[in-house]
């Protein structure tokens, strides 16, 4: 049994344990759930460590047959896109637990039944990115929508309902889409190399260019959903003002990734040809998310809208580095959805804090916090810091890296791009500026400072984002050789020098 | 080239201190302003030890660098974490630690009333890290990280007493200032990284030649941008009157001497391109001429001495600029106004700090005057600062300053006249202002209200401005004998090999018309100001009214590009809700119309039921007729 | 000419079911009321059992001449006629709750008579034989290999089922409205389908599908009488699985019914007239595909789409199943489109799927009451799962499962037919199937968000503690939809296996 079907199983069994503890016991259930994800994460890094960063192709492969009929197989395996992804998720799990210790309260069920969607959606998520069978991917994208709907709906704030409604049926009408590609392509594969959902066998298929493009979008839509890209996005500012601070975590700084994993993993594998069709138009969408996502931060009242928007704005980025087709692109953007993920966290962490101490997510209800918890203010500024990708904090390379890869190939759409670092700076220091500078507003003057289990959450995180803002070289060395694979599947290559060798 | 391996303590040693106070927090409140001097001071120990050992090799041994781990490699994009110590980087060491350690000391006296001097000290730690980097790095990404981490620095040391709302406002305003000019810094790496395929300095000057015209001068363009964002230059300056915010010790060490001039060294450090490039240089020309009137002519107007000091830094930096401009031999120069300026601005600045520590933070010179006798050893540094800015001879603006109007009238041609008019111009408003301000403050009768008892500084704050105020009197001559700075300079802008046309003027020349123009210059603000309203005059020329509002800047922005872009966000938050997600809505919406016609027709009545199928009977029978024809 | 020969040992399946059926029609006679009930059901489910025993002996021999080339035990049959037990079984369970049905189905509603018969709990038990005939009707139907027995199995299986859908305890004026209208439609299209059968038999020659399928095959197929033959027939077989435009029936007669009749309707009609629908298209008129498939195509796009949209706005929630029944009728004509092996196969596996959702979520609405009886208006659902979280945790499984999320027989369903209709060739379809379901869900995610996360309203509604066969009947259905979600093989494998009509 391959180490990726125990990280998916782990989960499960505290789901197992979960369901035997009282309702009335929360506390059991939190340390359970604490104590099963510190588990998943020590052997994630396990794996990690086993992990042969120089092999092109995928690890920790496990294949079992699950609905023969169709081919389709229970099959995982990794290659570096997807370990720095699961990496991301495992380390993030119990953060999110012990950052919002107490977020089961005020829900509509017990903490118990909380810490068994979050495990269970732990579970589905490392299975999504370890997934090398097309369906049991799919089955999971889908399957996944379900415990986060509950959470949303469940434990959210305000009009929870609705949100986590408008959440599902987005998603949903996405899957719907790439649930009609994925058969089409099953079918194609019926009749060139006996029907299968193996990722590697189908990217050796012959597509023609019209069917091509149809699947490509089918796909891509329902990726372009996931990790909102304008104008597919309206769903997610709604799903994180209503969500709890570590249901949004894991939204937007892991699911979400599942998008842009996707468009990597099967657009550009599966579909070569429409991949390059398409490239204008969607670098055009990319940009388009960056600046105007950009905009609408700026333009927030709720810091949790705030993050949000930042959030569209940087998956513009990680798009735009995808399908710039140069290798600094994808691997600056592959590096992105890491950082983003940690510096996503940092900010709603942070956040979660100033309004659950405040009773408002308000930006223009706090005010001088910097005077009044120190640390908490110091935090949210070093999380605003990583969001406007401060050189010398991890986003600033993944970042760079993304605009220098796509300025070789498309200079004007990086231009636009680059403008987007003055609103970065923008949106981050106006909210830096409301919420942590100037007089204490009333409200504010007796609000608590972070206590020990926050600084312990808070600290890996932090962490993270400076250390491999200084030394990359860990996750850039597993990312390399993926990018190069899945360059060179795409058929694309790094334009020449200009002047000079 | 030669390689060391301890280069790095010079940045590691004020990162660290600075990471330790902020941790520790209160628990260092009681020492932490000792360590910070410290590793101040000892970076300049290193620096003086390094430019020593470089003086004694000779040529191409004198570069020093140090490699220290692979930073980003991907695919061909590669940047390693290492630094390059040669003759321009080592000139920026010794002024940043040396005047850095000088305001350290200094400011250990001046904060000793802030309960938050511990955090002060961490962030004047970081920005001495920051800045070290900036110099010491051997690729445009490395000085790129310096760049914008002495950014943060600068914005949260303005930003030091932020709970005054205006306080924060600034800090924030310089800080998107200078982003637009990072905008410009990273266009320019990654132009750099398209056409040669690298982004170490090394590699560029290697292939610079090979590239187009117009990408050398996109790339120029590119870092003149950049350029004007971190030293206030035209027309990103708007920055710098409102940094004034912060304490004074920042204003003189980061808005004076060190922070603002990075523009000119990097623009000295890209020689290779601006060379390569006459339309980028003369860009620089025409922003460094217009900056340095711009300057001058604010600063004829300012009445709170910081502002004053501070129009006056942005004036000379411009003067800086326009050497660059000018050619390899336009570098050497522009870098030694920049260690003169270093000397005697952080000095004045200084000095200002040493009036307001004594007047209870009153800056407004109208309520100075003839402060003469109550501090003299302020008085006497701040006016041998005064002196050389007005480049009175033999002290140092004097050397420097004259070189570069020199410079600018051997351009050649109408070019030539055009610059060392603006020049001279500026060199005699200059004079004015100065002498403006010096009146002002230390002459006439007193205007201070009795409250205030005006008193001399403590020594930890005159001794290092008498230190600095040494340098205003002899660095010039010291950098000017025997073309020093030239010749140090000499490998890396290579004035020498570019003999240029035959002088338009003669030195001696240009020194007299600009000892002329200085003297008319004080002589007018001296009569000006025999008598000083203590309020300030309304009934005012045009030219003044525009003077004290920084020629419109602000109203320039709000009303160009602040105001539209609020109304553009405001509008897009609208767009958001109605349209985009409106769209979203509206198939939702007839969905349900569509729905309730379905209902209407499930009306319940037998007879309208079989009327529809017998509709659909009809119809496929329709179906199958058009389909089989 | 000499006495038709019968296999009996194949045609036992149906025999036992009618004479269980004519026995119940004796003890209706001659046993007191108060007794019935007690005898009706163990016969009921006595001849079910027996009769999937005999089925179950069979399916090792199949035949096409189990009645002179009339009917045909084909394994595809065979499965269908299975699938129509087990799911007719459950069925029983429910109706076996008589509290459902009127006491005294002669009585004028509102009557001294009928308030009396319903004090005295003496209860009328028709329905039970009335439901076996049906079964019979629905077993026949999918094996009948000609017109005339194709016409017969319809009546039998539809006669009861329209006296069956007057028989409601509550509000019968709405029930026996629906009765008359599911008859008179009913008669309608019989009538239709008989003009339609004629024109075939013009048109061929025989009323045998394999016989008029070497016509079809043969003579180019192009001709008035055979057109107008195809879409008649279609009309009749569309009447009955519900497709639009010939669905006005449905909501009407699904409301008015009482529940569990409904969810016997919904199920095991809709299997018996889909096992018919397949076997005519896939055998009788394979040939014309190229005059019948652009009908049925645009038909199954518009039921699909009208379905889903209509539920949208309806607020009762069996009328909106009833919508959810008409879309998914759309989504298995895909199956009958796709005209492939897979196509069959995926409908075999999808009426089981569909047929135990179905059920279960009808045995659930027969749960939800107050002092009045079923509770059908939806807001009145709203906070369900307060009450009761794992009633709410089952309805929402069921409501996933016809929605077609993963990991419900549901899901496996839908890809297994949009998968077959594209290797049929027919991707428009699948791409419009795409859009039905995202509207589809759109409803049900609606009623589920309705479970959860609104506040009941008013608190006379409570779930009544069902009868032990009931609750049986949950259990069995929702267990099946996950594991058929889940492990879809152990179904697949045996209707890919058995996925051909024998002509």
């Amino acid at each position: 049994m391959s180490i990726l079907t125990t990280l998916e199983l782990l989960p499960l069994i505290g789901v197992l344990a979960l369901a035997f503890t009282r309702k009335a016991d929360a506390l059991l259930a939190k340390r359970i759930a604490l104590g099963f994800s510190l588990l998943v994460a020590v052997v994630s890094l396990v794996m990690a460590a086993q992990f042969k960063s120089a092999a092109t192709g995928f690890q920790f492969v496990e294949s079992r047959s699950w609905i023969p009929n169709f081919g389709i197989n229970y099959a995982v395996g990794i290659d570096g896109i997807a370990l720095v992804l699961i990496l991301l998720t495992t380390i993030l799990v119990p953060i999110v637990i012990l950052a919002g210790w107490n977020e089961s309260e005020g829900g509509r069920w017990s903490a118990k039944t909380f810490y068994i969607l979050i495990l269970i959606s732990e579970a589905m998520m490392v299975g999504v990115f370890a997934a090398t069978d097309v369906f049991l991917f799919y089955v999971i994208f889908e399957a996944m929508l379900i415990p986060v709907y509950f959470l949303i709906g469940g434990y959210g704030r305000g009009d929870r309902a609705a949100a986590a409604l408008k959440f599902l049926l987005y998603s949903l009408l996405g899957g719907l889409l790439m649930l009609a590609a994925l058969i089409g392509t099953y079918i194609i594969s019926t009749n060139q190399i006996g029907g299968t959902f193996d990722l590697t066998k189908l990217s050796t298929m012959h597509i023609d260019a019209p069917t091509q493009n149809w699947l490509f979008l089918g796909f891509f839509i329902a990726f372009a959903i996931k990790a909102p890209l304008w104008p597919f996005h309206t769903w997610l500012p709604s799903a994180a003002k209503a969500a709890t601070p570590g249901t949004s975590i894991l939204l937007l700084g892991v699911m979400d990734k599942v998008g842009t994993y996707g468009m990597i993993r099967f657009c550009m594998t599966l579909f070569p040809d429409a991949t390059k069709t398409f490239t204008p138009v969607i670098i055009t969408l990319s940009v388009i998310s960056i600046l105007y996502g950009a905009f609408l931060a700026i333009g927030q009242k709720d810091i949790n809208g705030l993050i949000a928007f930042t959030s569209i704005s940087h998956f513009g980025v990680i798009t735009l580095g995808i399908f710039a087709m140069t290798t600094q692109g994808l691997s600056g953007a592959t590096f992105y959805m890491v950082n983003h993920g940690f510096s996503t966290a940092a900010l709603f962490m942070t956040a979660g804090w100033m309004v659950a101490r405040r009773k408002s997510s308000k930006i223009d209800d706090f005010g001088g916090l910097q005077r009044v918890t120190p640390i908490l203010a110091w935090s949210f500024f070093i999380a605003g810091l990583s969001a406007l990708a401060l050189p010398g904090l991890s986003s600033f390379i993944s970042e760079f890296l993304v605009l220098a890869g796509t300025f070789t190939r498309y200079p004007i759409a990086a231009i636009f791009a680059t403008l987007g670092i003055i609103l970065a700076a923008l949106y981050v220091l106006i909210a830096v500026q409301k919420s942590l500078h100037g007089e204490v507003k009333p409200g504010n003057e007796s609000l608590t400072d972070l206590v020990l289990r926050e600084k312990i959450a808070l600290v890996p995180v932090i962490a993270l984002i400076v250390l491999l803002g200084f030394y990359p070289k860990p996750v850039l060395d597993v990312i390399n050789p993926t990018t190069a694979v899945v360059m060179q599947h795409a058929g694309a290559t790094d334009p020449a020098v200009k002047a000079g060798k | 080239m030669t390689t060391s391996t301890h280069l790095v303590y010079l940045i590691a040693l004020p990162l660290l201190s600075s990471a330790l106070l902020l941790i520790l927090g209160r628990i260092a409140d009681k020492w932490g302003h000792l360590l910070a001097t410290l590793v101040s001071a000892s970076a300049f120990v290193i620096g003086l030890l390094e430019f020593f050992a470089m003086r004694n090799r000779s040529g191409a041994a004198r570069p020093v660098t140090q490699h220290i781990f692979s930073w980003i490699a991907v695919g061909s994009f590669k940047v390693d974490a290492s630094l390059l110590l040669d003759q321009l980087s080592i000139a920026f060491v010794l002024l940043i630690t040396g005047v850095g350690t000088l305001i350290h000391i200094y400011s250990i006296a001046y904060m000793s009333h802030d309960r938050d001097r511990r955090r002060f000290f961490a962030y004047l730690n970081l920005f001495i890290a920051a800045m070290l980097l900036l110099v010491l790095g051997d690729s445009y990404l490395n000085l790129y990280v310096g760049w914008e981490g002495v950014g943060l620095a600068s914005y949260l040391l303005i930003g030091f007493w932020n709970q005054k709302p205006a306080y924060a406002t600034a800090a924030k305003k310089a800080f998107v200032a200078n982003r637009v000019g990072d905008v410009g810094l990273s266009l320019a790496i990654m132009i750099a990284f398209t056409q040669f395929g690298t982004v170490t300095f090394s590699g560029v000057k290697e292939h610079a030649h090979h590239a187009s015209p117009a990408a050398l001068t996109a790339i120029g363009a590119m870092l003149l941008l950049a350029a004007a964002g971190k030293s206030a230059q035209f027309p990103l300056q708007s920055w710098l009157g409102d940094a004034m915010a912060g304490p004074t010790p920042v204003s003189a060490l980061i808005h004076a001497a060190t922070m603002v001039t990075a523009g000119v060294y990097l623009i000295t450090r890209s020689n290779f391109i601006f060379d390569a490039s006459p339309t980028a240089q003369l860009m620089v020309v025409i922003v460094g001429a217009i900056t340095l009137l711009f300057g001058a002519i604010v600063g004829t107007a300012k009445d709170d001495i910081k502002k004053a000091l501070a129009a006056s830094t942005m004036s000379q930096i411009g003067y800086m600029i326009l050497a660059t401009g000018l050619g390899p031999v336009g570098y050497a120069f522009a870098i030694m106004h920049l260690l003169t300026h270093g000397f005697f601005k952080a000095g004045m600045f200084l000095g200002a700090g040493s009036v307001m520590h004594g007047m209870d933070d009153e800056v407004n010179m109208r309520r100075f005057g003839g402060l003469a006798k109550f501090m003299p050893i302020t008085t006497v540094t701040f006016g041998l600062g005064y002196l050389a800015i007005i480049g009175v001879p033999p002290f140092a603006g004097f050397y420097s300053k004259d070189k570069i109007i020199e410079t600018a009238f051997n351009a050649g041609g109408l070019k030539g006249i055009l610059l060392g008019g603006a020049a001279l111009l500026g060199a005699a408003i200059t004079a004015f202002y100065m002498t403006r301000v010096v009146v002002l403050t230390f002459a006439g009768s007193k205007r201070w209200d009795e409250k205030a008892h005006p008193h001399e500084s403590p020594a930890l704050m005159w001794i290092p401005m008498a230190i600095l105020a040494v340098g205003s009197v002899a660095s010039g001559f010291l950098l000017a004998s025997g073309n020093a700075m030239v010749n140090w300079l000499q490998p890396i802008v290579n004035p020498l090999d570019h003999a240029h046309g035959e002088e338009f003027l003669k030195p001696i020349v240009v020194s007299i018309l600009a000892l002329l123009v200085v003297a008319i210059g004080v002589l007018f603000a001296i009569i000006k100001y025999r008598t000083v309203p203590v309020d300030a005059p309304t009934k005012v020329s045009i030219f003044t009214k525009a003077a004290r509002k920084d020629l419109y800047q602000d109203s320039f922005n709000e009303a160009v590009l602040m105001r539209p872009g609020q109304r553009f966000t405001t509008g897009l938050v609208f767009t958001d809700n109605s349209i985009v997600d409106g769209a979203v809505k509206a198939v939702g919406f007839s969905l349900q119309t569509i729905a309730g016609w379905i209902r209407n027709v499930q009306n319940g009545y037998i007879r309208t039921y079989a009327l529809v199928m017998l509709i659909g009977l009809l119809a496929l029978i329709a179906t199958v007729w058009v389909v089989t024809l | 000419m000499s006495a038709p020969v019968l296999n009996y040992a194949l045609l036992a399946p149906i025999l036992i079911i009618l004479g269980g059926a004519l026995i119940g029609v004796l003890v209706e006679a001659f046993v007191g009321k108060a007794l019935r009930a007690s005898i009706q059901l163990p016969i009921a489910l006595g001849s079910l059992v027996l009769s999937f025993a005999f089925l179950w002996r069979s399916h090792s021999s199949p035949s096409l001449t189990a009645a002179v080339g009339s009917v045909s035990m084909d394994p595809a049959g065979i499965f269908i006629q299975g699938t129509i037990l087990v799911l007719a079984f459950i069925g029983i369970l429910l109706i076996a709750d008589q509290d459902n049905f009127t006491a005294q189905a002669s009585a004028i509603p509102g009557s001294e008579e009928e308030a009396s018969s319903i004090a005295t709990g003496k209860q009328q038990t028709e329905v039970f034989p009335l439901t076996l005939f049906a079964i019979a009707g629905a077993m026949l139907f999918p094996v009948a290999t000609d017109l005339i027995t194709l016409f017969v199995a319809l009546e039998v299986l539809s006669l009861p089922l329209y006296l069956m859908a007057g028989l409601s305890r509550r509000r019968r004026l709405l029930s026996q409205e629906a009765a008359l209208k599911y008859f008179s439609l009913g008669a309608f299209s019989s009538a239709i389908f008989l003009f339609g059968a004629a024109f075939l038999y013009g048109y061929t020659g025989s009323l045998f599908f394999n016989d008029i399928a070497t016509a079809v095959g043969g003579n180019g197929s192009s001709s008035t009488f055979l057109y107008i033959g195809i879409v008649f027939v279609s009309v009749g077989l569309l009447f009955k699985v519900g497709a639009v435009p010939f669905h006005a029936w449905t909501p009407d007669v699904y409301q008015g019914a009482p529940t569990p009749i409904t969810g016997f309707m919904a199920a095991v009609t809709k299997v018996a007239a889909f096992g018919a629908t397949l076997r005519i298209f896939y055998v009788a008129l394979d040939g014309a595909s190229q005059t019948w498939k652009p009908i049925i195509t645009a038909i199954a796009m518009i039921t699909m789409m009208i379905g889903s949209i209509a539920a949208i706005l309806q607020r009762d929630v069996k009328r909106a199943l009833a919508y959810s029944s008409i879309a998914h009728a759309g989504f298995l004509l895909i199956g009958v489109i796709a005209l492939n092996k897979e196509g069959l196969a995926a409908s075999l596996f999808y009426f089981v799927a569909y047929g135990f959702a179905t059920l279960g979520a009808f045995a659930i609405i027969t749960m939800v009451r107050d002092s009045a009886g079923e509770v059908t208006d939806l807001n009145r659902w709203a906070g369900l799962s307060k009450k009761s979280p794992l009633v709410a945790t089952i309805f929402s499984l069921y409501l996933l499962s016809f929605g077609g999320l993963p990991l419900t027989a549901g899901f496996i369903g839908k890809f297994s037919i949009f998968s077959a209709a594209y290797q049929g060739g027919n991707m428009a379809v699948v791409v419009v199937a795409a859009l039905a379901s995202a509207i589809a869900l759109f409803f049900y995610l609606r009623i589920v968000l309705m479970l959860w996360f609104s506040e009941p309203n008013n608190d006379s509604v409570t779930l009544v503690i069902p009868s032990i066969l009931t609750r049986i009947a949950i259990f069995v259905t929702a267990i099946a939809t996950v594991i058929l979600g889940i492990a879809p093989s152990l179904l697949l494998n045996p209707a890919t296996t058995v996925a051909t009509f024998f002509h």
